[in-house]
């Protein structure tokens, strides 16, 4: 029995497309323990999203299709579960915030009945005490005049405003843990910075657990204590958040902070960029999926595909090269 | 949303002023000779009888000058009578039916109307059942038989399906004439006993308590209904299928079902509202179209809507009852219009409060 909150073993998701089984997720494991906050990060394209929303069942079925694992919360399997039992965890003990607040909030139902919604459906309350409690939200996350914005619609309130309602939403149920696909994307960067304040705050006062994807690797230091790194399907390093950032292991999680902007750089310095694309997988990866892109890649990256190793403690990356050295492990 | 509607009902002159001179425009193609010879029944003996004519008419007067006597008419300076002018309801008479085309169109028109009440429900919802449940069941066999249900429906003419039917349930089984009603109804009907409070056959029959009446109205609606029907399944299905699908891909639907909402409540509740923003105009547009009376499906089955008279009245070249029904589906058309504007105001919140 594992200590874990959320414990996800060997995830696989695949989707039907015309050009072929696309892989998306290939055996993806990690842990998430009470109240601990873990970074995903990855270039778009690279199955962070899909990971999580296979988590929660949302993947579209089909083209959509879960192939192996299972994800482990609170002692059931959340990928066996049939949909009206995973429909008692999603909103009420797992709430999940998207990326586009523009987008994400039904444009022709009031704030109020959106908020009030998982209330009524799984805290059982009705409509006047999900009203009150949902202005309750509002204000917990710095919405002004909480109770006279319940009868507005989406429209009449800004991309920051919006996803502090969506942040409100997902946690109205007091979930155990709080999925954020990439919350501050599609917000500009003052706005950015509000949201995680908020978030940390809300994390200081109610103790969720929090998933927060993002390929910003600045926006996951503030905020992570551990973070993921994945790449094609697959985790390619994982890390404390100290750890990583000071030790990067993995030739691509290099690239990504080598491919941030540092106020500390000598002036004049080039950014980083890694050549390419992530790749697109039809058949599931048998040698390293980085190895196209990859400075460091000898033979054996061609021909097997590395599997996550311990490099020190809490610190573990799947690569067949030691990036200090050059060499092979 | 007052001022929306106010601005919407401020545009129904301006446009209905459009209407009459795009109308009044079509009418100058004839030259003032051919427009005078409508009223000629026999042979006239010179050309100086027609010119006598064209010029009592005022059809040599400029322009915009006989434009606004068909607007105003004409005040006789003696017994001080207004004739004419369609501002005040007169739009002239209509030679092939020997009646005013006020009175024609009064007359008419409830069958219409009619008509257009009983077929909304089966033309509109059940083409919007069938698309959402289409989309919900996207690919799967329900969806495909719809589809090709669909293609079906838009192929077919309304013509060829109108005479199909009326082959298959008057011909062959004789269950549903074609017309408005039996003629052993249609004497009681005129007669004194019987009471128009509505003008519309299956009303008044019913307020007169005559079920048998009002049984033999609906037998005789029963195959014009399935035909506007079948038509107008097909579009109203592709459109909602097809904007359904489009809002089950959204995000905030994602969002509705990982909130831990049912499939039901994150289809009815949270998807149809929006998906049905586009099918709203174009049942707007519908209920339009069987306002103004559907020409072919009226003509088809021989029922005395304006649509059937209008199509007649073409056929035997009376201009001037064509162009009196055609101000008046104009008017059908801008007021259904705004109508369905306002509508629409009330289900999308965000045309409501911009």
């Amino acid at each position: 029995m594992s200590n874990y909150l959320l414990d996800v073993q060997g995830l696989e998701t695949t989707f039907k497309t015309p050009d072929g089984v696309l892989h998306a997720v290939n055996g993806v494991s990690f842990g998430l323990k009470e109240g601990e906050t873990l970074g995903v990060v990855g270039e778009s394209g690279c199955g962070k999203s899909v990971t999580m929303l296979s988590v929660l069942g949302l993947i579209p079925s089909p083209p959509g299709e879960i192939k192996a694992g299972k994800a482990m919360f609170f002692g059931h399997d959340l990928v066996k579960m049939t949909n009206a039992e995973i429909r008692q965890v999603r909103g009420a003990q797992i709430g999940m915030v998207f990326q586009d607040p523009m987008t994400s909030l039904n444009p022709v139902l009031t704030i109020g009945r959106q908020l009030e919604e998982p209330l009524m459906l799984h805290v059982g309350m009705n409509k006047k005490q999900a009203s009150e409690r949902a202005a309750e939200l509002l204000e917990m996350v710095g919405i002004p005049n909480a109770k006279d914005r319940l009868s507005d619609y989406p429209h009449q309130f800004s991309g920051g405003m919006r996803q502090r309602v969506m942040i409100a939403m997902a946690l109205s149920c007091s979930p155990q843990l709080l999925i954020a696909d990439e919350p501050t994307t599609a917000l500009d960067v003052t706005i950015q910075a509000q949201i995680m304040d908020l978030v940390k705050r809300l994390r200081n006062e109610l103790g969720m657990a929090i998933i927060w994807i993002s390929h910003d690797l600045g926006v996951v230091a503030g905020l992570a204590q551990r973070v993921i790194v994945m790449y094609g399907g697959l985790i390619i390093e994982e890390a404390s958040v100290n750890d990583l950032y000071a030790n990067p292991t993995h030739p691509y999680t290099i690239g990504l902070l080598g491919s941030l902007p540092r106020v500390d750089a000598k002036e004049r310095t080039k950014l980083y960029s890694i050549e390419g694309s992530p790749p697109v997988l039809y058949n599931k990866p048998t040698a390293c999926p980085f190895a196209p892109r990859c400075k460091w890649a000898m033979e054996r990256c061609w021909k097997e595909n590395p599997a996550l190793e311990t490099v020190s403690p809490e610190h573990r990356v799947a690569c067949w090269v030691d990036t200090k050295t050059g060499r092979a492990r | 949303m007052t001022t929306y509607i106010i601005r919407r009902l401020l545009l129904v002159p301006v446009i209905l002023f459009g209407v009459t001179i795009l109308i009044f425009g079509m009418l100058q193609f004839l030259d003032p000779v051919e427009r005078v010879s409508m009223y000629i029944r026999d042979t006239p003996k010179s050309d100086a009888q027609i010119e006598a004519l064209i010029t009592k008419y005022g059809l040599d007067k400029p322009i915009y000058v006989q434009y606004w006597k068909w607007l105003v008419g004409d005040v006789d300076p003696i017994t001080n009578v207004r004739s004419g002018g369609i501002l005040f309801g007169d739009f002239g008479y209509s030679r092939t039916n020997s009646q005013p085309v006020a009175d024609l169109i009064k007359n008419r028109f409830p069958n219409t109307l009619d008509l257009t009440l009983w077929a909304i429900g089966p033309v509109i919802f059940v083409g919007i059942w069938l698309g959402i449940q289409a989309a919900v069941r996207h690919n799967k066999p329900f969806d495909q038989m719809a589809r090709i249900f669909s293609i079906i429906g838009t192929s077919l003419p309304t013509f060829v399906f109108g005479l199909l039917v009326l082959m298959l349930f008057y011909a062959n089984l004789g269950w549903f004439p074609p017309g408005r009603v039996s003629d052993e109804f249609s004497k009681i009907i005129s007669s004194a006993e019987f009471t128009n409070y509505t003008k519309l056959l299956s009303i008044d029959s019913l307020l007169n308590g005559r079920f048998d009446i009002f049984l033999d109205v609906m037998k005789h609606m029963v195959l014009p209904i399935l035909t506007l029907s079948y038509i107008s399944w097909a579009t109203f299905l592709r459109v909602t299928r097809s904007s359904m699908l489009e809002t089950l891909r959204m995000e905030y639907v994602t969002t509705a079902r990982a909130k831990g909402l049912s499939e039901r409540d994150v289809i009815h509740k949270h998807a149809r509202p929006n998906a049905m923003l586009p099918v709203t105009t174009l049942a707007g547009f519908s209920i339009v179209g069987l306002l103004g009376g559907v020409v072919i499906t009226e003509t088809v089955f021989n029922y005395p809507g304006i649509g059937a008279t209008a199509a007649r009245s073409a056929a035997q070249l009376d201009v001037i009852t064509v162009l009196g029904f055609t101000l008046f589906t104009g008017l059908i058309l801008v007021v259904s219009n705004v109508i369905v504007d306002v509508l629409y105001a009330f289900i999308d919140p965000r045309v409501r409060l911009s």
